[in-house]
């Protein structure tokens, strides 16, 4: 029998030249990516894990019982009832917007393990399918049990089949970066922007608020799932070192783009659950001191290292780390409703806690929520005044990351419009517009959430529009945790009708 | 029919979609942003209303100032 170190290089590295076809069509541009290269230009595509089928499954098997053991041992319902409300939370947030877009990440990687161009990279993107499927399950398994306890985690299946205003933009995202994308794109932009990029603010950050705040089992499932990352990331770089030699400039261009819409997501999954869905004591850092020293330099060192420059708008995500997801939270608080889960109100040891970290522009957010604080104070805390402190105008939405108007300061908002073919469009930013302009043909058809409102395609009264079009109940629908019950609100207004 | 507006009030986190009249006064519209804000941003009663980067008469009506479907128009202290 052949020893292993025998027979895996040939497996591994199977590729042959073809007859009666030619290699155009085996790999067409539109599906492969660009630039097109003839295989001779991939021949020496490699990756340092090398695992064969047999060694990886035995792996994974291990993985999967040391999570099931730990489900075991703290992942019971009781166990989850401990949890803080804030970060409980975060869960359900995470719930919801994790276990699909990890399936999303499934296809993307059957796309490389079909078109990816060298044997080994095909061979290395079906571990990665695999592993994106494992990271569908597990959170689907360990999350959805917890709708007989809290029906909002009905959300975890649910999110990604609704036109929830965030699942629009997040199924916007993933739509682009996994399901309907090329395999060079799908790898420069998922392995190498994502998963090296970003792929720590969810496993080191969230890993660690997850101990913080107790929570053993997401602390180990997070773990878990980056011990994969760690290994189908690395499909990103041979593959990135390639077309650098070829065309940098669409490199530089796909760095720049990905980093842009990565940053507009994850700032709002991971900020919100570090600054505000985190109980104060649980807290290890801010969201913006945690960015700074896994993120930011990290990534500026990765582009270094590839012969790339920071992205053009660089001063631009270095001024939003101050305010962009606190903008958020406040709309995201004020139109509650709109999501599945709840919110608190910052009150003033996290206010003090907030102006601490974030003092560039924490006057302006003070503001709004003193003003928030000031109608709970007037109609008095109750479930049945939640709608009295909730927004009633339609939010606005950004036409290239679908996610709300919320970018720049409460000075001064960056919104901006744009004619183009006939039709106006609004951005929340000028990178968004940016990329807009760079692929119109891609993004121009796509209409947000106001357009399908005013196109009758969605409700435009709020409660319809929560309900037939968002797919909410009264019952799941975002509520303040407290019903704005806070001890420091102090007591309601006299003036109060 | 009333004209969809991006209407956005200083002080404020994000943007919102105000409809308007085209006999609707300046000073009506920028009320009607400031209303669909009051939650997150305290009543003022000096404003300017900006459009296209200049101050607007707040006498004029939308049709006047201009104003057309998804335009951006802010509300700001005066
Ligand atoms: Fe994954
Ligand atoms: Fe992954
Ligand atoms: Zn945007």
């Amino acid at each position: 029998m052949l020893s292993r170190d025998d027979w895996l290089p040939l497996a591994r590295k199977l590729d042959w030249d073809y007859s009666y076809v030619r290699e155009e069509e085996v790999f067409p541009e539109v599906i492969s990516g660009r630039p097109w290269l003839p295989h001779s230009e991939w021949k020496d595509w490699e990756e340092s894990f090398k695992t064969s089928y047999r060694e990886y499954v035995d792996n994974q098997y291990e993985k999967d019982m040391a999570v099931y053991a730990v489900r075991d041992a703290v992942g019971r319902i009781e166990d989850v009832q401990k949890l803080a409300t804030p970060w409980m939370n975060s869960l359900k947030v995470h719930a919801a917007a994790l276990p699909l877009a990890e399936f999303t990440g499934v296809i993307g990687n059957l796309r490389g393990a079909r078109f990816g161009r060298d044997s080994a990279w095909r061979t290395m993107a079906t571990f990665g399918a695999l592993d994106e499927y494992r990271h569908t399950q597990i959170p689907l398994l360990l999350f959805h049990h917890l709708v007989r306890f809290d029906s909002q985690f009905d959300w975890t299946h649910k999110f990604y089949h609704t036109n929830n205003w965030f699942a629009v933009a997040a199924r916007h995202f993933f739509d682009e970066l996994t399901v309907g994308q090329n395999a060079i794109e799908f790898h420069i932009a998922t392995n190498f922007v994502l998963e090296t990029g970003f792929t720590n603010l969810q496993f080191v950050g969230l890993a660690s608020l997850a101990r913080e705040s107790n929570d053993h089992m997401f602390e180990r499932m997070v773990t878990s799932i980056q011990t994969d990352e760690a290994r189908h990331a690395q499909i990103g770089h041979p593959v990135l070192e390639t077309v650098m030699k070829h065309d940098p400039e669409y490199v530089q261009y796909l760095v720049d783009k990905w980093f842009w819409r990565n940053w507009r997501i994850f700032s709002i999954l991971t900020g919100l659950s570090i600054d505000y869905l985190t109980a104060l004591d649980q807290r290890p850092y801010s969201f913006k001191e945690f960015m700074e020293e896994w993120i930011i330099d990290q990534f500026l060192r990765t582009l270094d290292e590839f012969g790339l420059k920071k992205p053009w708008y660089w001063d631009l995500v270095i001024d939003e780390l101050d305010i962009y997801h606190h903008m958020i939270y406040a709309s995201a608080y004020s139109y509650r409703a709109t999501l599945w889960f709840n919110f608190v109100i910052p009150g003033p040891a996290e206010r003090k806690w907030l102006r601490q970290k974030y003092p560039k522009y924490w006057d302006d957010m003070d503001a709004v929520w003193e003003q928030i604080s000031e109608r709970w104070r007037t109609v008095g805390p109750g479930p049945e005044n939640e709608l009295a402190v909730h927004g009633t105008a339609m939010p606005t939405f950004c036409d290239l990351c679908q996610l709300p108007l919320s970018a720049g300061t409460p000075r001064h908002n960056t919104a901006r419009v744009l004619a183009h073919d006939g039709r106006k469009y609004i951005f929340c930013s000028e990178p968004c517009e940016w990329i807009f302009r760079r692929e119109p043909e891609r993004y121009a058809n796509h209409q947000d959430v106001v357009k399908r409102v005013l196109s009758g395609e969605a409700p435009a009264e709020l409660p319809k529009l929560l309900t037939e079009y968002f797919r909410l109940t009264p019952e799941t629908w975002g509520k303040d945790a407290h019903h704005g019950s806070y001890a420091w609100l102090g007591p309601r207004k006299k003036s109060a009708a | 029919m009333p004209i969809p507006l991006y209407g956005f009030l200083q002080g404020d986190t994000i943007g919102l979609l105000i409809l308007a009249e085209e006999n609707d006064t300046l000073q009506t519209l920028a009320r009607k942003l400031q209303d669909a804000a009051s939650l997150r941003v305290a009543g003022r009663k000096q404003v300017r209303v900006v459009y296209n980067h200049k101050t607007m008469d707040t006498a004029i009506t939308v049709a006047q100032a201009g104003l057309q479907a998804l335009d951006r128009f802010d509300v700001i202290a005066g």
